[in-house]
């Protein structure tokens, strides 16, 4: 009797204990491309080249597309953090690449994570971020300096 | 029976303990579901005022026949953007614009004619400078359109449209961008970084060097023709090259007395190298060479030089931190004789983000030859120094004061007051 519910807490507290690690991976954000799209690794100089608008096609030719989130989604705070730079700074950033002739038009802001799915799919030199929780099929996520989200040296979170 | 005692007591201890630690991943579950809803509530918001806004173009409602979506259908259907974004297109089409309203004061009662903005005769005026409307438009992932219209204030509030710029964008890779129309001419880094928009610069005005030449400038700012620029396999040091060939026609605004000075340029080159170092984010240090051939004739006798422009600069931004530093050569070689000058200028501008106010400092230097083909700059140089104040992301007001020392003639101060803005 004692037996049979000492493996049943192991289970429960084994159970919480999954619980808990995948809360803790709530806070990465995947880097993710259309699955047609053959990137596999960026390195953070490059997402960020490619995030601030500097970097304008991929390997192939392929013109880049950017969807970011709303302002408040943890998505947009992670690229903050990435490029460096607040709200109003990006807002001032993306205004003077446009008036530059740098970008053709700011990166599109996007309210949910379904529609980023959407666009993913639609075109397929897109590239989004989204949280690692949110990652649906028909995203493809790709490492960043050789680290998939959730492992310790990922650098999106 | 003690030890399986003991071991549940354990568990239930350490379950308990790892249930506290994961409280305040509850909390952050709650927060990111508040901020699901207040995302969704965004997007409600916008989805109105998307609505309203498009209530006029509703007209057409012929139904649609059900096929598979172009590009641009869907793109419509599958990426809304955002309400800022949707306030700023119309039928593929994105414009912003930018305006301002000045005040400029100097201490001297004849004003020289190609300061910017300013009339004659008087001592302190308002005007509102350019009046900038930009358009871009995707044609499809590789090409893009882009006009920048200005309409500029001359003299006692008369007003002109100028084709800043129109330019037609074909991105074939990142290795080669091309664009073809009228462009802003890459001699260095200001020209190609801030255009006709004051609500980009920090300053009031643009450095005096860099002054578009329709304002008394030294520079052939504006130019018809190609444009190609695009980066180059360098690995982290980041190099990008720009290369032009066109017409840059230029009517230089004579400061001395009114009228214009036709340079009738011949086609120039202009190729240019800079680099942003992956080590150093924020980093731009690059150079260009300028050449072109021109006419003088503010002698009796027209004569013919080849002017060549060479400019290195060094610019720092990021952290808040604006850094800018231009040195120009700008060399004057008449063909019929063996006359050379040689023409210095600079400008140094440094500024600091304190929250919404951005105080600045900028110091600028132009040293032309007595009997050149710009001898009516003389040599000016001196400090500006102000604040910027940003009231929103749309709205600043700047306050700039200048002491300008001129070679023969007395020093000049001024005021400089502007409402810039963007919508």
């Amino acid at each position: 009797m004692h037996t049979k519910l000492t493996i049943v807490l192991v289970a429960i507290w084994l159970a919480g204990l999954a619980g808990i690690a995948a809360v803790a991976q709530t806070d990465d954000v995947a880097v993710v491309v259309s699955e047609k799209n053959h990137v596999a690794n960026l390195t953070k100089p490059e997402l960020r080249k490619i995030f601030a608008g500097e970097k304008h096609s991929w390997a192939g030719g392929q013109a880049i597309r950017l969807f970011v989130r709303a302002p408040g989604a943890h998505e947009r705070a992670v690229l903050l953090k990435l490029l460096d730079m607040s709200e109003s700074e990006y807002k001032k950033y993306w205004t003077a690449q446009v008036f530059r002739g740098e970008a053709q038009l700011e990166p599109v802001a996007l309210f949910s994570n379904g529609m980023q799915k959407e666009a993913l799919t639609t075109f397929p030199g897109a590239i989004a971020l989204v949280n690692l929780q949110d990652v649906k099929p028909g995203m493809k996520i790709v490492k960043v300096d050789g680290h998939s989200p959730a492992e310790r040296e990922y650098p999106l979170r | 029976m003690r030890y399986t005692r003991t071991a549940t007591f354990l568990l239930v201890v350490a379950s308990l303990s790892h249930a506290q630690d994961a409280a305040p991943s509850e909390r952050e579950i709650i927060q990111q579901l508040v901020q699901q809803v207040k995302t969704l509530q965004e997007k409600v918001t916008a989805l109105e005022s998307q609505q309203r806004a498009s209530g006029p173009f509703n007209a057409d409602t012929t139904p649609q026949p059900a096929s598979t979506p172009t590009p641009q259908a869907a793109d419509n259907n599958a990426s809304p953007a955002s309400l800022s974004q949707e306030l700023h297109e119309l039928r593929g089409i994105q414009w912003r614009g930018f305006g301002e309203v000045d005040y400029k004061v100097l201490n001297q009662r004849t004003p020289e004619l190609g300061t910017y903005g300013f009339v004659p005769g008087s001592r302190g005026n308002f005007y509102i400078g350019d009046f900038d409307l930009l358009l871009t438009a995707r044609i499809n992932d590789k090409a893009s359109v882009l006009s920048e219209i200005a309409f500029g204030e001359g003299e006692a509030q008369t007003f002109g449209v100028d084709l800043e710029r129109v330019l037609f964008n074909y991105d074939y890779n990142d290795h080669l961008r091309m664009s073809f129309g009228r462009y802003h001419t890459g001699i260095g880094y200001y020209n190609r970084a801030f255009h006709s928009g004051t609500w980009l610069q920090t300053t009031a005005d643009r450095p005096l060097v860099m002054e578009f030449a329709h304002d008394g400038g030294v520079l052939p700012t504006q130019a018809v023709g190609l444009s190609f620029t695009g980066s180059i396999p360098s690995g982290k040091l980041g190099l990008n090259y720009i290369a032009e060939y066109g017409s840059s026609d230029t009517h230089l605004q004579n400061l001395a007395e009114a009228g214009i000075d036709d340079e009738d340029n011949g086609n120039h080159v202009n190729v240019g190298l800079f680099a942003r170092p992956e080590s150093i984010p924020g980093l731009q240090i690059g150079g260009s060479i300028y050449h072109d051939r021109i006419k003088d004739r503010s002698h009796e006798s027209e004569a013919s030089l080849g002017q060549t422009i060479v400019n290195g600069h060094i610019v720092y931004i990021r952290h808040g931190i604006e850094f800018l530093n231009e040195g120009f050569l700008i060399r004057h070689a008449y063909q019929q004789s063996s006359t050379v000058y040689n023409m210095p200028a600079f400008y140094s501008q440094i500024s600091r983000q304190f929250h919404r106010a951005r105080p600045f400092f900028r110091y600028q230097y132009i040293n032309a030859n007595q009997g050149g083909f710009l001898e009516e700059f003389v040599l000016r140089h001196g400090p500006s120094f102000g604040v910027r104040f940003d009231f929103n992301d749309s709205v600043a007001f700047k306050t700039q004061l200048d002491h300008t020392m001129r070679k023969g003639q007395p020093d000049l101060n001024g005021l400089h007051l502007q409402l810039a803005y963007t919508f």
